[in-house]
């Protein structure tokens, strides 16, 4: 029996259930969440023992919702955290940082809900693991399965682009391409979770692999010298990331390992899938679902599970909520291409788009210590700003059409 | 069989029996576990339980009027 974990807890009614596979309150029909044992952890939890553990995410153990060290790792976590001063100048902020995600071993920030998940998926007996992705999600589970010898299936909608597809197939899992539209694909997968016993990351170990996220914060919170960020920018698309990352810094205060803090959380949505940007902007806490029509493929959840949660969490820290159309996103990939050298996937064009617009709009002050959070690489949607991105000059094997060529491109002044 | 749904009512719907008129039209016994209204929308948690054609069709019905029908689960599917 865990001393750190009580067991799983109602986000909505509060009811108590054992530290199971189980992802849905029995009564209210809630989402399940791990509740831990403050007192217990904070009796052992301190800077060193944090900063003499591993260098990944593991060296947050303690808050981690495991009871045995024998984890899944293929060294995620303790991503750079840096200060952004080219693309800070650019919008107006002195203090901006970028918690890059996308150089986790498989390019994106489910490294770590995935890491989580499986170590628990272990520690409770599975021995097959299964997601349903359109991306991200399928190369870590196929990776982390690969790693741990698990027998891994992905379902993903058979018209997936191949880049994808080979992104995933390269560990060996088995790959499910199911023929149908979104809302088919979606619903197949719930039926397919609740009829087979397995680790179905996202679905029935949802408690356990979400709280993976919340290492976003405990580093973030370490690399500042144990202090929480004033705001931060968190892309949303079930909206897990975003509450988690709230809830990393809570329990970090809530511990003692920071001081009290305030921080704003802002969420940033695409414009063709923004249903808690919507529900917070008509100050609803009912979400209206959507059908996604947007190139963050990675932020397209269009009924997410804890959009409400997220949406409260907005309103109640006073952070802002915008959105990115395709166009904006496709510039946001740029531009902190351009000012940073970090080449990011949608979801980061969407990120650093909605940023502009919060430090625009004033919502985040110029002197505000934000963090923007990074959750995926740019060659992963390559696709994406195909021919948006510096020509290749052409030119004969003879200096002087080299000279041509610099004496064009010289003419164009210097990048600021 | 027992179905869990998570109905979501557009503004238009929000004042409609919905919910009745399927119990009404189907041989469906539904159990309202968690609801919640606000004036422009409504969400209602719900087990259904009947025998499978009648609660594909009653859910089939659900969608038909414009009420948005999903498993509990939300979407299952992430990037």
């Amino acid at each position: 029996m865990s001393q750190k974990m009580k067991g799983l807890k109602c986000k909505e009614c509060e009811r108590l259930y054992p530290l199971q596979a189980i992802h849905v309150c029995e009564f209210c029909f809630g989402p399940l969440e791990v509740d831990y044992n403050y007192d217990f952890i904070k009796r052992s939890l301190t800077h060193g023992k944090i900063e003499s553990g591993p260098h990944t995410l593991w060296r947050y153990w303690d808050l981690l919702p495991v009871e045995t060290d024998n984890v899944i790792s293929i060294h995620e976590g303790m991503t750079p955290l840096f200060h952004a001063k080219r693309l800070g100048k650019e919008l107006g902020l002195s203090n901006l940082f970028i918690k890059n995600d996308a150089v986790n071993p498989t390019y994106s920030f489910k490294d770590r809900v995935v890491s989580v998940a499986l170590s628990r998926a272990r520690e409770l007996g599975f021995d097959t693991v299964a997601c349903a992705s359109t991306g991200n999600l399928a190369g870590a589970v196929a990776a982390y399965g690969a790693a741990a010898g698990f027998r891994t299936f992905v379902f993903m909608p058979a018209d997936l682009e191949s880049g994808k597809v080979i992104g995933a197939g390269i560990y060996d899992p088995v790959i499910v391409g199911v023929h149908g539209n979104y809302d088919e694909v979606n619903r197949l997968c719930a039926e397919v979770a609740d009829m087979y016993k397995w680790a179905f990351v996202n679905v029935n170990l949802r408690p356990y692999y979400s709280e993976g996220s919340k290492t976003l914060a405990f580093e973030v919170a370490e690399q500042l010298g144990w202090r929480a960020p004033d705001h931060c920018v968190v892309p949303a698309a079930s909206g897990s990331l975003l509450t988690k990352i709230h809830k990393g810094f809570k329990e970090l205060e809530g511990i003692g390992l920071i001081p009290k803090h305030k921080t704003k959380m802002s969420i940033a949505q695409a414009d063709g899938c923004s249903p808690v940007v919507t529900a917070i902007r008509e100050k609803t806490d009912i979400l209206r679902p959507v059908r996604p029509k947007t190139i963050a493929k990675s932020l397209a959840i269009g009924n997410p599970a804890d959009g409400p949660y997220a949406a409260r969490i907005v309103h109640e820290t006073h952070g802002g909520a915008d959105t990115a159309t395709d166009a904006e996103i496709i510039d946001g990939i740029r531009l902190l291409a351009r000012t940073e050298g970090i080449f990011t996937e949608t979801a980061g064009g969407v990120t650093t788009a909605v940023l502009k617009k919060l430090a625009r709009t004033g919502i985040i002050s110029s002197d505000e210590l934000v963090v923007a959070y990074i959750t995926g690489n740019g060659f992963k949607t390559i696709e994406a700003v195909a021919g948006r991105t510096s020509p290749m000059n052409e030119i004969s094997p003879k200096l002087e059409e080299f000279r041509e060529l610099y004496e064009r491109v010289t003419a164009v002044p210097p990048r600021p | 069989m027992k179905k869990r749904v998570h109905l979501v009512f557009r503004t238009d719907l929000v004042q409609k029996p919905l919910t009745w008129e399927m119990s009404k039209k189907f041989d469906i016994i539904f159990n309202v576990r968690r609801a919640k209204i606000t004036e422009k929308t409504g969400e209602s948690v719900l087990e259904l339980e009947g025998d499978e054609p009648t609660l594909d069709a009653a859910i089939a019905w659900l969608k038909s009027q414009g009420v948005h029908v999903d498993p509990v689960t939300h979407d299952t599917m992430e990037g």
